[in-house]
């Protein structure tokens, strides 16, 4: 288990470099002059030129892409160019936030989305199936920011259940958690939608695998078969593609983070875009690169404890 | 006036006599574009304790779908029983409910299946899938589940089957998972076991094992084997009897020794010469030429007759019907039949 | 292969009701926006003070906003800016996705692991985060909106177009094609394309579906197209500084890009299910 872990790590490490390559070439065509943003119009060409060589700008591209790639993978971010405190202090004070927020969504997402997938597969082609799968689309067709101005407007604005603004205590844990309810029922919508779809088609798949039938052959009750034989199977492809789906996630989680006002990752790339803070960019591409491969390694490890077959190999 | 204890000791005779296995007009239909047709039609036979009957044609002719209903195991909805009686024990599983089905598969009534590689849990240990029959219908504890299932691995001589006891199912190989297919069938000591060509992903070496294996305990455990193939070479080795299918209906039936020394119907004559021999430099495997109908394109007469080398047109005008030309000896056939038998020899035999 | 591209359209959409469903909900959002200027109403740029704010009645359907501006001519002609913007940007990234994926497989080899090395880079970025930056680097416009979304979107079309191609290419009736002297555009264009027209189709709405989202996502962030043209994020933006005192603002537009989306992904939903054999019958 542990070399397969190692090697799926070697296994990410080129597509990680190629992705930290586009965020260097990136970062460097956005259009506008870092020191400039700093120090303002006013600032002098003495002034200018002192901050472009602190930053490390004023060398050729080549040495800066050296630069670059050497402190990316040593972890050193750099600093913000607008607040000047270091890009992972800045991260690691809001990193709470986005982890509640997904793993909450998340869980949300499994508790619903795998019975409900299996309930439609199991009824497939019937009632029950049907609305299930387009109550799942619509749950997929919301955009983030709609769902949640829906959510804030009912119980927050007319039933007044829940709080407006996500902003919450870290240290108050109950203040934490109630705060948290409308924004993971926001993105634990598309989660749930997500979830429910996947594991709906897993079970038709593994359904009719031989081994299902052999199962069934030997008498085991119809509802041993389902959750002992089929679902374990059918939870390998769901927990891969839920796995790469949380990557594609962070868009939400942004519009989210906005909606309710939340301090978070997406919120902090947002603000770095708008004021052109090139440095705090390029570190959070690093760090949300960095979090791919976390969470494709969480993946892997979760796949590895479903299915025998992984350990081995 | 019979007193209480003649009339068990008829009844125990009885139940010695009956078959384990006894099929009655049997029709299965499945639905082909909002159309009920019948993959089996009007199918009767029978297996008795210790005895193999093989059922043998190409594939498309019913053969593993009957095994199936017998299980109760029918797809569901696109396929149903829709006319016929199938006892096992005198009891008839097309009248059961699922619960009572559940009691009786894997516990009176086993099957292994053609695909050893994809019949297998792949996240469950091989030592869990054997001792799971026991624990279902014997209602055994999990550790006297475990160390039946490992008496029973032994039995098919799993090499050290102690210590493979926890391995999966990937760690073993294709001769081994059938192993392991084969103990799961017998943990529960089924009356009947269908296995339904169970070598045929096999190579021929392997075969051999696999084939012993299961002859071995049909006699040890006096069971019924309802075997099905399309390799008459199999045929020779493992059946007392033998049923040839085509097309959803069985069109001879006999010992294995009338079959082979005076096969009747012309599709089993085609079935013989289909069989790869070694003793023949050529690779000559005449198949017959074209293909079994599709069950919601079945000509009107004897569905054989297109591919049939003796065809007639009495053939096209009727079905014909499965009638005795020696005792234990049926066919289904106008020109083969009883009707025709004056003067015939003894069709094409298996020398030559 | 012998039927045409109209034939196999046909084929594809009768064999499944939803994707009906889907093609004719998005049909009346095209209607509306093709009749924008005779069903508004009224002009969706002109303000009255008098008037702002005001909820739903007989005279504004879906009431005024922060400007007194109709709601109901601003839904009618943002439809236009989504399916413009999302139209223009799918077809580009179809086109030049496509044509990738087309001679990328063709060709094949190092050139081929090259290009998809690439187009496994770009789908690694989620496609709200991809647009985002492009964006923010190119600045808000109706041409840079669908220059990043077409961009979100070229490594799918790129990889829908390879597959199918390094099989065609192998068949028996390109060998012909090429022994008849056929170029080698010809064969792809005539034989390959018709071959995978209706994944193409599954994935354009599919993606289509996204391209509304992201454009309403960037319009709702503010880096959409610029005011005053209405477009249903921007109008959900306004909206949604005056949640508490008139929360139809936000409602319309947000129900009019559900629906939008939701039709797209019944189409893209609906073909999946009819062309995907492992999916059909019973």
């Amino acid at each position: 288990m542990f070399w397969y872990l190692v090697k799926r790590l070697l296994a990410s490490a080129p597509t990680l470099i190629a992705v930290l390559t586009v965020v260097f070439v990136i970062v460097r065509i956005i259009p506008g002059d870092p020191a400039l943003t700093v120090l303002g119009d006013q600032a002098t060409p003495a002034a200018l030129a002192a901050l472009r060589t602190k930053l490390g700008i004023d060398k050729p591209l080549h040495l800066q892409y050296v630069d670059f790639m050497l402190s990316a993978l040593q972890g050193d971010l750099g600093r913000s160019l607008v607040s000047g405190r270091p890009v992972i202090n800045e991260v690691t004070a809001v990193l709470p936030h986005t982890l509640d927020l997904t793993i909450s969504s998340l869980l949300l997402g499994s508790a619903i989305g795998i019975p409900l997938g299996i309930w439609a597969a199991l009824r497939r082609n019937r009632l029950a199936d049907y609305v299930i799968r387009i109550v799942s689309l619509i749950g997929l067709s919301f955009p983030v920011f709609v769902s949640g101005i829906f959510l804030l407007l009912v119980f927050a604005l007319q039933y007044r259940i829940f709080p407006v603004i996500g902003t919450s205590d870290l240290a108050n844990l109950g203040d934490r958690a109630w705060k948290l309810v409308l924004p993971t029922l926001t993105l634990g919508l598309v989660m749930v939608a997500y979830i429910t779809r996947v594991t709906r088609s897993a079970m038709l798949q593994v359904l009719s695998e031989d081994y299902v039938r052999t199962a069934r052959a030997k008498g085991v009750p119809a509802r041993l078969v389902i959750t002992r034989h089929a679902l374990r199977n059918a939870l390998i492809p769901v927990v891969t593609v839920v796995g790469l789906y949380l990557g594609i996630n962070i868009g939400n989680s942004v519009l989210t983070e906005i909606v309710f006002n939340r301090p978070g990752l997406g919120k902090v790339i947002v603000t770095a875009l708008n004021q052109r803070d090139y440095a705090m960019l390029q570190g959070l591409m690093v760090i949300y690169c960095f979090l791919i491969v976390v969470t494709n390694l969480l993946t892997d490890l979760t796949y590895g404890l479903i299915d025998p077959r992984v350990k081995q190999s | 006036m019979t007193t209480p204890a003649t009339q068990r000791a008829s009844t125990d005779q009885s139940v010695l006599d009956r078959p384990v296995l006894a099929i009655d007009d049997l029709t299965i239909e499945f639905r082909v574009r909002g159309q009920w047709h019948a993959a089996v039609r009007d199918l009767s036979l029978s297996v008795g304790r210790n005895e193999t009957l093989a059922l043998v044609g190409e594939s498309g002719c019913g053969k593993s779908i009957t095994a199936l209903s017998v299980m109760g195991l029918v797809p569901k909805p696109q396929g149903r029983v829709a006319k016929g009686r199938i006892d096992v024990d005198g009891q008839d599983i097309v009248r059961l409910d699922e619960a009572r089905l559940e009691k009786i598969r894997g516990n009176r009534v086993a099957m292994i299946f053609q695909e050893p590689m994809t019949s297998l849990n792949p996240v469950l240990t091989i030592g869990f899938q054997v001792a799971e029959a026991l624990r279902v219908h014997r209602g055994l504890d999990a550790a006297a589940a475990d160390a039946e299932a490992l008496r029973v691995l032994e039995e098919v001589k799993i090499p050290s089957a102690a210590r493979r006891f926890h391995d999966h199912p990937h760690q073993f190989s294709g001769g081994m998972r059938q192993r392991v297919m084969i103990a799961m069938a017998i943990a529960c000591k089924p009356a009947l076991l269908l296995a339904d060509e169970p070598t045929t992903a096999l190579d021929v070496t392997i075969q051999a094992q696999v084939l012993g294996l299961l002859d071995d305990l049909k006699t040890a455990y006096g069971m019924a084997m309802l075997f099905i193939t399309h390799n008459l070479g199999v045929v020779a080795t493992i059946a007392d009897r033998v049923a040839v299918m085509y097309a959803g209906e069985v069109v001879e039936i006999a010992s294995v020794h009338a079959i082979f020394a005076r096969p009747a119907h012309p599709y089993t004559e085609g079935l013989f010469r289909a069989i790869p021999r070694i003793d023949r430099s050529e690779q000559t495997l005449s198949a017959i030429a074209g293909q079994v109908p599709s069950i919601d394109r079945m000509p009107g007469g004897c569905r054989f007759a297109a591919r049939c080398p003796l065809r007639e047109p009495a053939c096209d005008a009727s079905s014909p019907r499965l009638e005795e030309i020696a005792p234990g000896h049926a066919v289904r056939c106008h020109v083969r039949g009883p009707a025709r038998r004056v003067g015939m020899g003894a069709g094409g035999g298996v020398g030559g | 292969m012998s039927r045409g591209f109209l034939g196999r359209l046909i084929d594809v959409f009768g064999a499944n009701k939803t994707s009906w469903v889907g093609l004719v909900l998005f049909a009346a959002i095209c209607v509306v926006a093709l009749l924008a200027p005779w069903i508004a109403g009224s002009d969706p740029l002109e303000q009255s003070i008098i008037d702002k704010l005001q909820p739903p009645s007989a005279t504004h359907w879906f009431g005024t906003d922060e400007f007194g501006r109709d709601v109901y001519a601003r839904l009618v002609w943002g439809a236009r800016i989504s399916l413009i913007v999302s139209i223009s940007a799918i077809t580009i990234a179809l086109v030049v996705g496509g044509t990738i994926g087309l001679v990328s497989g063709y060709i094949g080899g190092r050139f081929d692991m090259l290009v998809m090395q690439a187009m496994d880079v770009l789908l690694s970025f989620p496609a709200l985060i991809l647009g985002l930056i492009i964006v923010a680097l190119l600045g808000p416009s109706l041409h840079n909106l669908v220059i990043a979304i077409s961009l979100t979107a070229l490594a799918p079309f790129a990889r829908i177009a390879r597959a199918p191609t390094l099989i065609v290419k192998e068949r028996q009736f390109v060998e012909a094609g090429r022994a008849l002297g056929y170029s080698h555009a010809r064969i792809v264009f005539v034989h390959v394309l018709p071959n995978i027209l209706a994944e193409i189709l599954v994935m354009a709405s599919l993606w289509m579906a996204t391209a509304v989202r992201v454009e309403a996502s960037l319009s709702f962030i503010g880096l959409g197209v610029r005011p005053p043209t209405p477009t249903w994020g921007g109008m959900i933006r306004d909206g949604f500084e005056n949640i508490l005192d008139a929360p139809w603002l936000s409602i319309y537009p947000g129900l009019a890009i559900l629906t939008l989306i939701f039709s797209l992904n019944m189409l893209g939903d609906g073909l999946r299910d009819a062309t995907d054999p492992k999916l059909r019958g019973e």
